[in-house]
């Protein structure tokens, strides 16, 4: 497995250096994501567009189309819509759901295209030509390593959950791994919809059922706003942490302020796409095409390294 | 047969107690012992504090939505209207704070209840003037809203200025007299809703249209101005709510309010204000508010409900306590 | 009562073979009150049997223990020799016995072929055979009289025409016992022909009629057995050649009726107090003029879908219409809805006093002050107080009887109801009374005091406009009488003019003898 940053950087220098050929066929690049729906989503089309605008800027002769779809179905029209306006290059989708989008995207496959898959899997891993993903479960299992270390081993948490998807089983499972061993006792897992809202109810009830809690883990950095809130104002001081993952902005701008209670982040970052689109245009600009997997890392964002996963401008 | 003229006769004091009337509190009460049977904890004053509390934002929107119900209409919306109206008063504020410092909280409330009031008037005019069904309209408005504080936000959070946070905290977190700040703001709206609504003629009229709409016709109500005023006033709550909401987590985003819409015309019906119109029952609809979020509460509070199946238990009880009122009715 | 009053004696027992229905002791009775008790009759294949009585005489019920809708609390009944109880309506519709409803039961969204096959489609081949129900239902209508088609919206249809779909629906299948339940109370003269015609050949077939009507003409022309119910109780069973109307009257009401009518007043000479010039109604009245006084009743007679609704629904904005001028008490006046007739001092009584009239589930007193909300508060707030007084007041003044005043709208008999519309809209005052069907599925004495109401109000110095389909009533009550035909007035009678011929001919035929006043236009 490659790390995300090496990656990153080889495959943007290597754009970067490749000469631009004059008269060469302008390259299309289609990229199909869900639409801003929340936060992390918002981030994905930051990200998108902003990859879209660099490269067009740096190479005329490549042309990168995005395309946001608000729901399975739409994006299946989209893709329809961006195959019948030409000849595409390549596509790179983040795809609603797996089941729905395989389909679509095996019959864009067999017209020659070059297909990348980002995040959300499809049924049929022999479509794509390259996958880049995010690792739920290093999500989880990060977090959790980080707490059995600072707790001692052993402590009471209490855990939020999202909405019942693949991605938060496995930041879940994940978790409960990175617990395998300690005596770390988790006192309740719930859903909370990665909802602000519901997860300041949630901390709530939690702190009204158990006297005593040493940290609490919100699987998503929305989920998290909505219990440091109820933290503050039950002013209980037992707690020692509280947190969450997926790399918000406002989270990081905690990690890299060295708050006490967040002192770290994990990422899970709306930014593989950028990555993803880099490395699929890398293979118009003269290098040879990046197949296969690669997973990104979820290393430890600390009040060291924040620095590189803050994105000021993304509404993430 | 329905001309029975007999003597009048003088009705058992059980026969006369109105039972929809009094059903959502007697619910409240089973509930609330059913609470401390499964968790002590339940019935701590934090516990407590903090449910009613939390049932604020619910009951001040459940309040509008008594008056749109009972004259006949309906607003899905009111959970997007909220997370727009949210938007706008936090970025209203925003952009104040260099000039006015704190008083910018007075601006923004002062410019949500007009937004809000103004989202009413919209689905109203577009329900009485293009004579639509609301349930077509509000479903649209609901879409149009809710991509608003998207766009608005990016897709991401829309949040307030730091140094807003601190002087708007207590709305919500604050106290008076030992209340928490947004129950005294759901009753006092409560109260100013049972006003308007059974002390009024816009309350009768209200009533009198969803009751029978050609009835209103017929007795010189013009049922066009009633029905928008009454999306008028749920545009108004809405922007009430908005206000206690903002100072708990301080942002608005595109998942603000979602799904209140149900809440809200759960808490009106399960309060006994029939969905089709007609009588409605303000203060049975505070009590279903609290009633949804004492539920929630208490599937947290329980150890034995697998988190799988909160929903499901939420659903089963939301029915049976609809069923006990059925049949609770005088025959 | 005792015996020596009645005119007439019961019948003797009919020595005929055994009745195809014998009810013994029947009674029903809800809690402590007794709606129906000790009915003892027999219903014979082949007759038309009317069951007369006042409103709460205990008709209904009888007919709903009939047809398996309430189950009795005492008592048999025997249907062709057997004894049976019926749990629910369906039971009694497979042993032969059909109900045509006084309410209207159709659903308005469906067409009218829809509502007669409805929970008894035919199918062909497991699908709806639409083709086949719409041939039955035209043939159906067609007997019946009846000109909707079978693929209108019943929704769509006047009321009469949904009465005809109604009954066409109760006849769909063939019964050994139908019962029609003020089957008339919404038909003009020439459909109550019709069904008079359709009752008569039942008859003929052998089938047995029970036949419920307050119209006591009809019940003279068709009966062949009266059987008078008054207060819950049997007064007794006779045979119909032997009942006079008037004795009917008196059996009923158990009292002399003086007169149904009170004294006409004559024609008004007094300066016109509403004028209405060249109104327009599209698709339901023509350009129709009319000018009504104080001191008259001003009676507005012709059939149902003349126009004669629309025309004053027309006039108060309560659907599209053009009008030249309207004038009251000679001041111009523009009218775009009610509350700007009742600024003006209109008053509407509608037909449909539980569709448009009264809020059913609402209790009295608001019902009562509704229209008059701004008129009797002054400030935005309502005083409870002030409404039950003004409802005390109706209530003594209107002759409205009550339980308690604690009673929702709907739980007044029929009767009651108009009297509490009445009085809700004389709460307003009006300079003039419009009256749409003032006595429609009223019982006789209640039917009497509204006339007397009326009569109470013209010497009150108000105006009063009668529309009605009951032409007995329109000639006993009104001073003049304009006819409408086809959205048009097309004839005009007062004094001595006033004769039921001339009102029907002038409603039905182009050849109308243009009197006094004459045709305008």
């Amino acid at each position: 497995m490659l790390k995300r940053n090496l990656l990153a950087a080889v495959a943007l220098s290597s754009v970067l250096v490749a000469v631009p050929a004059f008269a060469q066929d302008k390259k299309v690049i289609a990229v199909s994501v869900p639409a801003a729906t929340h936060g992390w989503t918002g981030g994905v089309v930051y990200h998108a567009q902003k990859a879209a605008e660099e490269i067009q800027a740096a190479f005329p002769n490549i042309e990168v189309v995005v395309k946001t779809s608000p729901s399975a179905s739409a994006q299946v029209s989209a893709l329809e819509d961006l195959t019948a306006s030409g000849d595409l290059d390549a596509l790179v989708i983040l795809p609603f759901s797996s089941d729905e989008l395989t389909g679509p995207v095996q019959s864009v496959a067999d017209a020659g295209t070059f297909i990348t898959v980002v995040d959300r899997g499809l049924t049929d891993p022999e479509i794509q030509d390259l996958y880049v993903a995010g690792d739920n479960i290093a999500v989880g299992s990060t977090t959790a390593k980080f707490l059995v270390d600072k707790l001692g081993g052993k402590g009471d948490v209490v855990v939020l959950r999202g909405i019942p998807t693949v991605i938060d089983d496995e930041r879940i499972q994940g978790f409960q791994e990175g617990l395998e061993g300690s005596d770390i006792n988790v006192l309740d897992i719930q859903y909370a919809n990665w909802n602000s809202d519901e997860a300041f109810s949630l901390m709530q009830d939690y702190l009204a059922k158990y006297p005593h809690i040493d940290a609490v883990w919100a699987n998503d950095d929305d989920m998290l706003l909505g219990v440091l809130e109820a933290i503050e104002q039950s002013g209980r001081t037992e707690i020692k942490y509280a947190l969450g993952g997926n790399g918000m902005k406002e989270i990081i701008e905690k990690v890299m302020a060295g708050d006490p209670m967040t002192p770290i982040e994990t990422p899970y970052p709306p930014s593989m796409i950028k990555t993803a689109i880099y490395m699929t245009a890398a293979q118009f600009n003269g290098q040879a095409p990046v197949r296969g997997t690669v997973k990104l890392d979820a290393p430890l964002i600390t009040q060291e390294n924040a620095e590189e996963y803050y994105f000021p401008d993304s509404p993430f | 047969m329905t001309d029975i003229t007999a003597p009048p006769v003088r009705e058992p004091l059980l026969q006369r107690i109105n039972w929809v009337d009094i059903g959502p509190f007697v619910a409240l009460v089973i509930l609330a012992v059913a609470g401390v049977l499964i968790n002590p904890d339940f019935l701590s004053a934090t516990n407590i504090t903090n449910v009613v509390t939390r049932s604020a934002f619910i009951a001040i929107i459940a309040v509008g939505a008594t008056f749109v119900i009972s004259s006949g209409g309906l607003d899905l919306s009111v959970g997007s209207m909220t997370a727009f109206v949210t938007g706008i008063m936090i970025m209203f504020m925003n952009s104040l704070v260099p000039s006015m410092g704190a008083n910018a909280i007075i601006a923004g409330m002062a410019l949500v209840l007009c937004v809000g009031a103004l989202a009413g008037l919209f689905n109203g005019l577009i329900v009485t003037v293009g004579k639509i069904e609301p349930f077509i309209v509000t479903l649209g408005t609901m879409g149009i809203f809710r991509a608003l504080i998207t766009f608005m936000s990016d897709g991401g959070n829309i949040p307030l200025d730091r140094s807003l946070r601190e002087p708007f905290r207590p709305v919500y977190y604050g106290n008076f007299i030992g209340f928490p700040i947004p129950i005294l703001v759901s009753i006092v709206v409560a109260l100013i809703g049972a006003f308007i609504l059974y002390k009024t003629k816009f309350g009768r009229r209200c009533a009198a249209v969803g009751a029978n709409e050609d009835v209103a016709r017929f007795s010189g109500i013009s049922v066009g101005r009633v029905r928008t005023l009454a999306f008028v006033i749920q545009g108004i709550c809405v922007a009430i709510a908005a206000i206690c909401y903002v100072p708990r987590l301080g942002a608005a985003t595109p998942t603000t309010g979602q799904l209140w819409e149900l809440q809200v015309i759960t808490a009106v019906v399960i309060g006994g204000t029939a969905l089709r119109g007609g009588k409605g029952r303000i203060w049975g609809t505070v009590a279903g508010a609290v009633i949804l979020e004492m539920i929630a509460n208490l599937m947290v509070l329980s150890n034995f409900i697998s988190e799988y199946l909160v929903a499901a238990v939420q659903g089963v009880i939301i029915i049976i306590a609809m069923l006990v009122q059925r049949f609770s009715k005088q025959p | 009562m005792s015996a020596a009053e009645l005119m007439v004696e019961p019948a003797p027992e009919t020595g005929a073979a055994s009745p195809l229905m014998r009810l013994s002791g029947l009674s029903k009775a809800y809690g402590s009150v007794t709606v129906l008790s000790d009915v003892n009759l027999d219903i014979c294949a082949g007759e038309i049997h009317a069951i007369i009585g006042e409103n709460g005489a205990g008709k209904s019920t009888l007919m709903r223990l009939i047809s398996g809708h309430v189950r009795p609390t005492a008592g048999t009944i025997q249907l062709g020799g057997n004894e049976v109880s019926f749990s629910k309506p369906t039971e009694a519709e497979h042993a032969g016995i059909a109900l045509v409803h006084q309410e209207i039961l159709l659903a308005d969204g469906l067409t009218v072929t829809e509502n007669l096959f409805l929970g008894r489609e035919q199918t062909r081949n497991g699908v709806v055979d639409d083709r086949a129900m719409e041939r039955i239902a035209a043939e159906r209508l067609r007997e019946l009289g009846c000109t909707a088609s079978p693929r209108d919206l019943v929704g769509r249809l006047p009321i009469a025409q949904r009465q005809l779909v109604q009954i066409a629906r109760a006849l769909l299948e063939d019964h050994r016992l139908v019962i029609f339940d003020e089957p008339t109370a919404v038909l003009t003269t020439t459909e109550v022909d019709t069904l008079l015609r359709i009752v008569r050949s039942l008859r003929d077939r052998g089938v047995a009629v029970l036949y419920i009507s307050h119209r006591l003409n009809e019940v003279e022309a068709l009966a062949d057995r009266i059987t008078v119910l008054r207060d819950g109780k049997m007064i007794g069973t006779y045979e119909a050649s032997a009942l006079a109307q008037e004795d009917m009257a008196r059996l009923m009401v158990g009292r002399e009726l003086s007169m149904l009518y009170p004294p006409k007043r004559g024609t008004s000479t007094q300066p016109p107090i509403l004028e209405i010039e060249h109104l327009s109604v599209p698709g339901y009245v023509a350009d129709a003029s009319l000018v009504a006084r104080t001191g008259e009743v001003l009676g507005l007679g012709g059939m149902i879908g003349a126009g004669r609704t629309e025309l004053f629904e027309g006039l108060l904005g309560l659907r599209p219409a053009k009008v030249a001028q309207v004038r009251v008490d000679g001041k111009a006046v523009r009218i775009r809805s009610v509350a700007d007739g009742v600024e003006a001092g209109i008053g509407y009584l509608t037909e449909d006093r539980k569709g448009k009239g009264l809020l059913l589930r609402e209790r009295l007193a608001p019902n009562l002050v509704l229209t008059a909300l701004s008129r009797i508060y002054r400030k935005p707030y309502i005083e409870r107080k002030l409404e039950t007084g003004e409802l005390d007041r109706a209530v003594g003044e209107y002759d409205i009887r009550v339980r308690s005043k604690r009673l929702e709208a709907g739980q007044l008999s029929g009767g009651n109801q108009q009297k509490l519309l009445l009085a809700k809209i004389m709460m307003l005052d009006p300079k003039v009374v419009i009256i749409d069907e003032p006595t429609r599925g009223i019982d006789i004495g209640n039917k009497s005091q509204i006339y007397s109401f009326i009569d109470a109000l013209i010497r009150a110095g108000k105006a009063c406009i009668v529309i009605s389909s009951e032409l007995q009533e329109l000639v006993g009550l009104c001073d003049r009488i304009l006819v409408m035909r086809a959205g048009s007035i097309v004839a005009e009678f007062s004094g001595e003019e006033i004769t039921e011929e001339a009102v029907v001919l002038a409603a039905t035929s182009g050849k109308a003898k243009a009197v006094a006043g004459g045709e305008l236009q």
